[in-house]
């Protein structure tokens, strides 16, 4: 009985040994490396150079509201940080001079060269996981990866106002991963995705066409079959359509941008402040845990020394043992309370923010719903046109556009990825 | 209609409708541009430049961009429980009276920082009178969707260049539905 008491005595101290150096080991402060994102040092042919479409994050935000307060997920601020993010990583790669252009476009939208999709799976001032698929016009997937960084608190303790984007270090990464799968791909491969591209944004407005010029293979994958005339009467006017797609684009990107210059200062003061209380309710916890293990071995320790000593000075070690591991173990319950005190500044803060992000989310939102809504009109005209000149240069009409004539309301930015 | 008539025409079509496309765009461009300029300045909101509300009047060729003065009042946060003060709001108003007969009004707003007086740049531009319809220019009573887009592009827009060249590309293109 006594050894199976000294057993167990010793197994709880270790316990709390451990839980107490990995508490020292874990809590340590994080000026991370610095990872840049390789820049262009040549220039790229602009027949390959490739246009990337940074689609609006998947906000990720779970359903159940016990789930989002276990989990520290205030929905507007993860709809705000979809935005903020998505312009991060844009800017990110705009920044490398090894893209065309780069551009945050809504997340229905479809007509670039390259489309970088994916959805946050943690976001705090601590940590950001993404889940992060990189995909081409063709339909080819170059990757689909996690990304998972620790804030680098360097950006928290920097004041100057210019102050590096805690997670760089993630959008460098996915930059850098892309540029490497970039340059396994041969220079017709580049070619032959901006071709693609253009034929597809061609192909949905007038299929009747320009369908015949790409076909799919059993993967899905677009390749171009021919190619058409450069003095093509439809072609040449889907290229002035296109540019106004591309202004188009530019512009919503723009409201994006001016949202996350908006966002910047409040979000990082957010980040910085979560990051301390996260940090100080994390040590908390683990301190609470290590007095409760420490004094529950305590305890044991004194009972089984009780059990095997005679003297009186054993006894009162023994007595002296337990009330010190009945302390500890109080003394670890009080700390509980500290960890639920920060918890609740977390939430205090979270809701602060959410109030203050929630007006501007709705605002860009209702200008880029009401920019692509008015543009709507203008794509149905150029339909309704880019059919009257196929028949005026065929003499062929074209055939009415039954179920399409409802897709074709929408804008080729809207297109759905799957066709 | 020769077949190359017809060309012509379909894109004097195209021409119009990218015209009021451009137009929105530039509108939207113009609009984005002003939060821009106005946004985290510390001051009172200054007069800004932006398309406000028009009222129609004569003037034909009224000067778009008018002066605008405008007043700003900012607002320090209140610092939450972290101690979190930074962020002030602020609120701008401008009117203006332009050289034509339009008059603008409009509001805009602003984030300003440093915990106090964030003003808003956001003030509205006054003073624009691009609301003028060129005297040869018909009721519109007989505008078709087209017309119709083009004959609106050019009432709403400020820049007098921009608005000119609707007014031709409407004209042009009421000759060639006609």
């Amino acid at each position: 009985m006594s050894r199976a008491l000294r057993f167990f005595a010793l197994g709880a101290l270790a316990v709390a040994l451990n839980v107490s150096l990995t508490a020292c080991m874990t809590h340590e402060t994080r000026p991370l490396p610095r990872i840049n994102a390789i820049q262009a040092s040549t220039e790229i042919p602009a027949n390959q150079l490739l246009d990337v479409g940074v689609k609006l994050l998947d906000e990720n935000v779970p359903k159940d509201e016990k789930v989002q307060e276990k989990e520290r997920i205030f929905p507007d601020v993860r709809r705000a940080e979809a935005r903020y993010i998505s312009m991060q990583i844009r800017n990110t790669l705009e920044g490398t001079g090894q893209w065309g252009q780069v551009r945050v476009i809504p997340a229905d939208a479809d007509a670039l060269d390259v489309h970088v999709s994916g959805k946050i799976l943690e976001s705090s001032g601590a940590m950001l996981r993404l889940e992060v698929t990189v995909s081409d016009a063709t339909n080819r997937v170059w990757f689909k990866r996690e990304y998972e960084q620790p804030a680098d608190t360097r950006s928290y303790r920097d004041n100057t106002g210019r102050a590096r984007d805690p997670f760089q270090n993630l959008y460098s990464t996915l930059a850098n991963d892309m540029l490497a799968h970039r340059q396994q791909l041969a220079a017709a491969d580049l070619e032959g995705v901006r071709r693609v591209s253009e034929l597809r944004f061609a192909s949905e407005l007038a299929p009747y066409a320009f369908k015949s010029y790409i076909d799919s293979d059993k993967k899905g994958l677009y390749h171009v079959t021919r190619l058409p005339a450069d003095d093509d009467p439809l072609f040449v006017r889907m290229d002035r359509i296109r540019e106004r797609d591309y202004a188009l684009l530019d512009t919503i990107n723009e409201h994006y941008a001016l949202f996350a210059e908006n966002m910047s200062d409040p979000y990082t003061n957010w980040r910085r402040y979560s990051y301390d209380e996260i940090e100080a309710q994390d040590e908390a916890k683990r301190q609470a845990l290590t007095r409760k293990l420490l004094g529950a071995a305590a305890i044991i320790g004194g009972l089984v020394a009780g059990t095997e000593t005679n003297t009186y000075v054993g006894q009162a070690a023994a007595t002296a043992a337990i009330f010190g591991g009945a302390y500890a173990i109080k003394s670890g319950f009080d700390k509980g309370a500290e960890v639920k005190m920060h918890g609740d500044s977390l939430k205090q803060l979270g809701e602060s923010f959410q109030a203050e992000v929630q007006p501007m989310v709705v605002e860009v939102e209702g200008r880029t719903l009401q920019l692509r809504g008015t543009a709507e009109e203008q794509y149905h005209e150029w339909r309704r046109l880019l059919r009257e000149l196929y028949e005026n240069e065929t003499g062929v009409a074209p055939p009415e556009p039954a179920a399409a004539e409802a897709a074709a309301a929408q804008t080729p930015a809207q297109q759905p990825q799957s066709r | 209609m020769t077949q190359n008539e017809r060309t012509a025409q379909i894109d004097r079509q195209f021409d119009a409708s990218f015209g009021v496309f451009d137009g929105h765009i530039r509108d939207e461009q113009a609009v984005i541009a002003g939060q821009r300029a106005g946004r985290g300045s510390g001051s009172g909101g200054a007069g800004g430049q932006g398309a406000g509300s028009e009222d129609g009047g004569a003037g034909a060729g009224g000067n778009g961009r008018g002066s605008g003065s405008g007043q700003g009042a900012g607002q320090g946060g209140s610092g939450d429980q972290a101690g979190n003060g930074q962020n002030g709001n602020g609120s701008g108003q401008g009117q203006g009276q332009g050289q034509g007969q339009g008059q603008g009004q409009g509001q805009g707003q602003g984030r300003g920082q440093g915990g106090g007086g964030g003003g808003v740049g956001g003030g509205a531009a006054g003073g624009s009178g691009p609301n003028t319809v060129p005297a040869d220019i018909p009721d519109g009573s007989d505008d078709d969707v087209v017309a119709r887009q083009l004959r609106e592009a050019a009432m709403n827009e400020t820049d007098p260049e921009l608005r000119e060249k609707l007014w031709q590309e409407y004209r042009n293109y009421k000759k060639s539905a006609g």
